[in-house]
């Protein structure tokens, strides 16, 4: 138990917070098929989650990830060439803000806009971004897509509940999961910390594959 | 590092099972064939591993913060932050890290291998976070860890009023400070640190020797003078000396509680001393005993004194508690003719806070300034004049002297042509009282002669102010300069030094970076130091300085208005209040031995700049 503690105390406040206000239970005490039940399908096919690349691929890459965090930017253009050159993974990219308010407000908005069909665009543009994040640079770089920053707001507060539940959920798995940081994959069912080089991730995907 | 090529479906709460060894005990009815599976590259440490903290608690109540930082990751300074259990802010000074260049990130400050970051006193537990990177590997979430709560930090906070509590400020959470002081903490440290306190005391005695030779000390012998020869006949050199003595023990005591006050005060008895009230109240006392020493009045107070106290006691006893009365008064009075070269001393002592050590060493300094009242008190009756002619120039001199005290004080407060008028009028009175209009007889000795041209000269002197002043000049040594900017190259005097503002902490690191690259000078300044009006007039208005200047960011941090924010910018400075001059080389950096505290001169600041 103290372990977990601890690593609620490490993934920060703001998380902290939202689990609490999604009071979605990961707890252990529950029964064991329980568990399982949950945490597989959470962690692989959370429905509120976007899913980009092949929605039926036969494998799917999870990232863990913040919109703030060099390595997953920099990691970012090399994981959709592998995913989009297999042809057959599901790309499901978990929000897991942990550089503070910029990147909860990045992550709210791209979520705002999958409810209006425009998550990728949204996500891809943030991912491209140079530098740290401000409030005006995620308007301006939403706006610069061609994206109406007032309706992804809007899009995000009509489903407030949904996606904070999502991004509790997340926040939730990644301690649960162990997870040190960002970016973290689980290509099939392995987990691999840190950015990973397209060799790397195409062997991944052939080992979860076999 | 393992394989496996066929996991179930189920394996991924297996999975977990194994990271989460603990939670596994409730989930005994799950999978024991758990794998954890990782890739073959390092894993990444636990963050705990990749930053190790160490927290020093020093005995003021802020903490020394140390990171070992594992080869291969870094720490960003941007994400340094402490708060208290409310919510405050707690602010944190910490060294420029190493900038990273990420194109994906744009440019960040961090830190490699070790990092030291001071933290600020606060009262209650803090909550410390950070966060950091595996180099081309992951980023960790903000680490958070509280600091439990420090008794030393609760008695420090305590003793400071509310208004000069730490504050929090922007700067401190969002960039931290841009400048590294240097670490020599100035002469009067500096001497602590190398010979201890007797070191200190010795330089302070050695600095009151120094300034007994100062105008502010020559009121002193004629008041001695009139306590020695207020015992006519009867004095010997040894009584002589334990009257003298008595005398000097009693100033320096007067000097010593000086310290406590300082000490006690912080600033506030600066402000006070440096306040136009009590220049003006010295000016005056100036002028009453430059009036008494015209004889419009005889300065027999001393020997009333002691005569009444004499019958109260008995002869000897009541006499030498005159001695001490006087000592002590003369002290207070001279007070503040002493401060403006004292400030530096005094504004060591309020930060220092030292009550012992301030008394000790202003008592030292006392000591320093009675040394040759010692002498004269020795030397008794043979030193003292015996009524006759000479005598009567002799106290002359002494009350023009005190009347220039007098104006060089007012001086201080305000300047201006009328100034310069009064140091006319004082020139021309002088020289006209030295005999300048007076005809010598044709066999008059060297000495006349002597005396006559010293009128003249003063005669002329104050004439050539006079028109300076009609000018509308007002230094005394430069009466004319109007005429010379009116009729020279336009470079009139007029020209200073173009000071950018601040006020407080952010804006102060505002106008560091706005000079980025350039060496800087922070003048910390205040409406009411007076010491600061006459560096204003006398260094800035220096060419030589102006033109060292000119490749600088020159900033004028103004703590006028004496609130917490004007705190945590002299805190964040180092500095205990105005005048104080730090100079930065282009690094950001101050190097040692260039900190200027106090009254300075144009010769002091620009061997300050030539060492950047």
């Amino acid at each position: 138990m103290t372990r977990i503690t601890r690593r609620e105390a490490l993934t920060g406040t703001a998380a902290a917070g939202l689990v609490t206000m999604a009071g979605f239970s990961f707890w252990p005490g529950q029964s064991a098929a329980q568990d399982q039940e949950l945490t597989v399908e959470d962690v692989l096919f959370d429905p509120a989650n976007p899913v980009m690349g092949n929605k039926d691929g036969d494998v799917t890459i999870v990232e863990f990830f913040d919109y703030q965090c060099p390595y997953c930017k920099a990691n970012h253009p090399i994981l959709k060439d592998v995913v989009e050159n297999d042809g057959n993974v599901r790309l499901v990219m978990k929000d897991w803000p942990i550089f503070g308010a910029p990147s909860i407000l990045a992550a709210q908005l791209a979520l705002g806009a999958s409810s209006l069909g425009q998550y990728k665009t949204a996500s891809d543009a943030l991912m491209e971004t140079e530098g740290r994040l401000s409030k005006d640079l995620i308007h301006d770089t939403l706006a610069l897509a061609g994206l109406d920053v007032s309706a992804l707001e809007k899009a995000y507060e009509d489903s407030r509940e949904k996606w904070d539940g999502l991004m509790a959920r997340n926040s939730r798995q990644a301690t649960l999961l162990g997870l040190q940081g960002t970016p973290a994959f689980i290509i099939g069912k392995t987990i691999y910390p840190g950015s990973m080089s397209d060799e790397a991730l195409r062997d991944a995907i052939a080992k979860a594959r076999a | 590092m393992i394989h496996s090529q066929n996991l179930k479906r189920f394996a991924l709460s297996s999975l977990i099972t194994a990271c989460l060894a603990v939670i596994s005990m409730f989930l005994s009815g799950a999978p024991t064939q758990a794998q954890l599976l990782l890739t073959e590259r390092a894993a990444p440490m636990q963050v705990a591993d990749a930053f190790k903290l160490e927290v020093r608690d020093r005995d003021d109540g802020t903490r020394e913060l140390t990171w070992e930082i594992a080869k291969g990751y870094y720490l960003y300074r941007d994400y340094l932050a402490a708060e208290t259990d409310a919510g405050t802010k707690v602010p944190l000074v910490s060294p420029s890290g190493i900038p990273k260049d990420d194109p994906t990130f744009g440019s960040v400050e961090v830190y490699y291998d070790l990092v030291q970051v001071d933290l600020a006193a606060a009262e209650g537990p803090v909550t410390l976070t950070y966060q950091g990177c595996q180099e081309d590997g992951i980023c960790y979430p903000p680490v958070t860890r509280t600091l439990p709560a420090l008794a030393a930090s609760a008695q420090a906070l305590a003793s400071i009023p509310a208004d000069k509590q730490p504050i929090e400020t922007e700067a401190a959470k969002d960039q931290g400070s841009q400048l590294t002081l240097s670490q020599d903490g100035g002469l009067i440290e500096g001497l602590r640190q190398r010979g201890g306190v007797l070191f200190v005391l010795t330089g302070f005695f050695a600095f009151g020797l120094l300034l007994a030779f100062t105008p502010c000390m020559f009121p002193m012998y004629p008041i001695l003078a009139g306590l020695l020869s207020g015992q006519g006949q009867k004095l010997t050199a040894r009584r002589g000396i334990t009257l003298s003595s008595v005398y000097v023990l009693a100033m320096a005591s007067a000097f010593g509680l000086l310290g406590v006050a300082a000490a006690w005060s912080g600033q506030n008895l600066q402000i006070v001393l440096q306040s136009p009230v009590a220049i003006y109240v010295a000016a005056a006392v100036f002028v009453i005993l430059a009036l008494s020493m015209f004889g419009l009045f005889e300065i027999q107070l001393p020997a009333a004194w002691t005569r009444r106290i004499s019958t109260v006691g008995t002869s000897s006893g009541g006499t030498l508690g005159g001695a001490a009365a006087l000592g002590f008064s003369s002290a207070l009075i001279m007070g503040p003719c002493v401060t403006a070269p004292l400030a530096g001393a005094l504004l060591y002592i309020a930060g220092t806070g030292d009550v012992a050590l301030g008394a000790a060493a202003l008592f030292a300094l006392g000591l320093g300034q009675g040394v040759p009242l010692l002498v004269v008190g020795a030397l008794g009756a043979r030193a003292l004049p015996r009524a006759g002619g000479w005598m009567q120039g002799f106290k002359l001199a002494f009350g023009f002297i005190f009347l220039g005290m007098s104006i060089w004080l007012i001086g201080r407060v305000s300047a201006g042509p009328e100034i310069l008028a009064l140091w006319s009028a004082l020139l021309i009175g002088g020289g006209i009282f030295a005999g300048a209009m007076d005809l010598l007889p044709v066999n008059a000795g060297p000495v006349r002669r002597l005396i006559k041209t010293a009128g003249v000269f003063s005669l002329l002197a104050g004439a050539i102010m006079l028109f300076g002043a009609a000018l509308g000049g007002d230094d005394p040594m430069r009466p004319l300069d109007r005429l010379r900017a009116s009729a020279g190259s336009g470079e009139g005097p007029e020209k200073s030094v173009n000071f950018v503002t601040v006020v407080s902490r952010q804006s102060l690191e505002a106008a560091l970076s706005n000079g980025a690259a350039k060496p800087s000078l922070i003048y910390v300044t205040a409406d009411w130091c007076v010491t600061c009006r006459v560096i204003e007039r006398e260094v800035w208005a220096d060419a030589s300085v102006q033109a060292a200047l000119s490749q600088m960011t020159v900033i004028a941090a103004d703590v006028s208005d004496f609130g917490p924010e004007g705190q945590a910018m002299l805190d964040q400075l180092g500095a205990v209040g105005p005048p104080t001059m730090i100079f930065l080389n282009s690094d950001g950096k101050e190097p040692p031995n260039t900190r200027i505290v106090g009254d300075t001169t144009v010769k002091a600041v620009l061997s300050s700049t030539g060492m950047l």
